[in-house]
């Protein structure tokens, strides 16, 4: 299973053991994972599963797509270039030890 | 396991005057419980709330047996699943987009405050409640739906009407009587704007149903600006009305929010201390259990989400306002497929907006007999005053 690493703003790190096919988002819940609110259960209306991609991953992730760059001008914290809705992106095999790093806030 | 235990003791009166001190005991003693008087089995701990709304496959918004199909005169998106909830529901999200807010509703909220705002006397008891809140959530919601020429009163009592028949759970006349007349004349309203939005197509929520490439049905189009309408006024103004008291209440608090500027921190603490909607409904499509208590396929069950948001496992002394408690998530805007649509619109225009605006107009805003407020309701929850002096 692919594993995903998640990075508090303090700079703790947490791995997680993924599903294919879930989002980053679903990771983060199905494990507890701290700072990943998602109020909306990942329909992209919320802006509360924001992540910054870390940045040897941002070509393996690809981009926001305009709806999704559109709902993140809501998120609670500052969006950078790697901004992203991690209910947005789907875990796959290419993306075993994908690292995000997580906002100060999501509201 | 066994089925959830029955509560014979709770009456809805208790649930609607003084709600919190039940759920703190029924979050301590028996978090899944039947509660006879309203029928239903009442979730009253934070996880449980929130695992039950995130799991539309399991927990069903078509609860059968309620008067809202009777009070909307329709069966709605609020009672729809997946599919066919997305698909109502998304005929109107383009209203909401986030570009449609920055440059549409909130500069037409900020401009609309200000003048509401004006409108206030000074130096004399004025109640918030009908001088503002109502009638500034009424005015930017008319906009917003793309029926501007509905007046505030219109808005306000058309809003009452709708709530009041779907809570009729006891079928009474009057309630259906009155909000049949509200339909009739929602309906004449909403039908003489179409012609006028063909010919010149806006981004309110009526001109872009009905303009959609493969529009919903017209009597779909007319349910969704009802559910607006009933869902849209209270939430914004009682949340506005419980912050304004938390502050008030509060001066220590309202002094450091002045001095740090989060006025979206107190905000959001004022729809966590009393959720403006303080219940949800579920249906359990299968046998299930929740906590270690058997659910029956079918069962109904209450998410409280007023009482999630005083769980003791997350908030410490959360019967408080405290706006300056540590950052916690809140579950009043719900969860999963059905989380609010007005979200945004009200973090903007309520928590970034009013708070400061009406703070810097009136620096020595004080609450008059805060004592004599009287707090009121079990479905939808706020002050049903907010007396002040403005000065």
């Amino acid at each position: 299973m692919p594993k995903i690493i998640f990075v508090s703003p303090e700079g703790g790190r947490t791995t997680v053991e993924a599903s294919d096919g879930d989002s980053v988002m679903q990771t983060a819940l199905a494990n507890g994972v701290d700072g990943i609110v998602a109020e909306c259960g990942g329909a992209m209306m919320c802006a509360t599963c924001h992540v910054y991609v870390d940045d040897d991953w941002t070509s393996a992730v690809g981009e926001a797509s305009d709806d999704e760059r559109g709902m993140l001008d809501f998120a609670a914290s500052e969006v950078r270039p790697m901004s992203r809705l991690s209910c947005q992106i789907t875990v796959t095999g290419d993306l075993d030890g994908l690292t995000v790093h997580l906002p100060d806030a999501q509201i | 396991m066994a089925f959830a235990p029955t509560d014979e003791t709770i009456t809805i009166d208790q649930l609607t005057r003084d709600p919190y001190s039940i759920y703190r005991r029924l979050r301590a003693e028996a978090p899944v419980v039947t509660v006879k008087s309203i029928g239903r089995t009442l979730l009253t701990k934070a996880a449980d709330t929130r695992a039950v709304k995130d799991n539309a496959a399991l927990f069903s918004n078509n609860d059968p047996n309620t008067p809202m199909q009777r009070a909307f005169q329709a069966h709605t998106l609020m009672r729809k699943d997946g599919e066919e909830h997305m698909r109502e529901r998304m005929a109107m999200t383009p209203t909401f987009s986030p570009a449609n807010l920055k440059t549409l509703w909130i500069p037409a909220y900020e401009k609309l405050a200000g003048e509401y705002l004006d409108r206030l006397p000074r130096d004399e008891v004025v109640d918030l409640f009908p001088a503002l809140a109502g009638p500034l959530a009424a005015r930017i919601l008319a906009i917003i739906l793309g029926i501007p020429d509905a007046t505030d009163e219109e808005m306000q009592y058309w809003s009452q009407a709708l709530i009041d028949g779907a809570g009729n759970f006891g079928y009474a006349d009057e309630p259906f009587a009155r909000v049949d007349a509200c339909h009739a004349a929602m309906n004449a309203m909403v039908e003489a704007r179409v012609p006028l939005l063909k010919a010149e197509p806006d981004q309110s929520a009526l001109s872009v149903m009905i303009n959609a490439e493969d529009p919903i049905p017209f009597s779909q189009v007319l349910a969704n600006l009802k559910i607006a309408i009933g869902g849209g006024i209270n939430e914004p103004r009682d949340s506005l009305l419980t912050v304004l008291f938390g502050l008030l209440t509060n001066p220590d608090q309202l002094d450091e929010i002045k001095r740090t500027g989060n006025w979206s921190t107190a905000f959001e603490e004022g729809l966590r201390w009393v959720a403006p909607i303080q219940a949800s409904s579920r249906c359990a499509r299968e046998d299930t259990e929740i906590r270690g208590v058997d659910i029956r396929k079918g069962e109904i069950i209450m998410t409280v989400q007023a009482s999630a948001n005083h769980d003791e496992e997350l908030f410490e002394d959360g019967h408080l306002y405290n706006a300056l408690r540590p950052k916690s998530p809140h579950q009043s805007f719900g969860s999963g497929p059905h989380h609010c649509m007005g979200t945004h619109l009200a973090r903007a225009t309520i928590g970034k907006i009013m708070l400061p605006m009406i703070f810097e107009r009136f620096p020595g805003m004080q609450l008059v007999e805060p004592e004599k407020v009287v707090w009121w309701g079990f479905g939808f929850r706020g002050p049903l005053s907010l007396p002040v002096r403005l000065n």
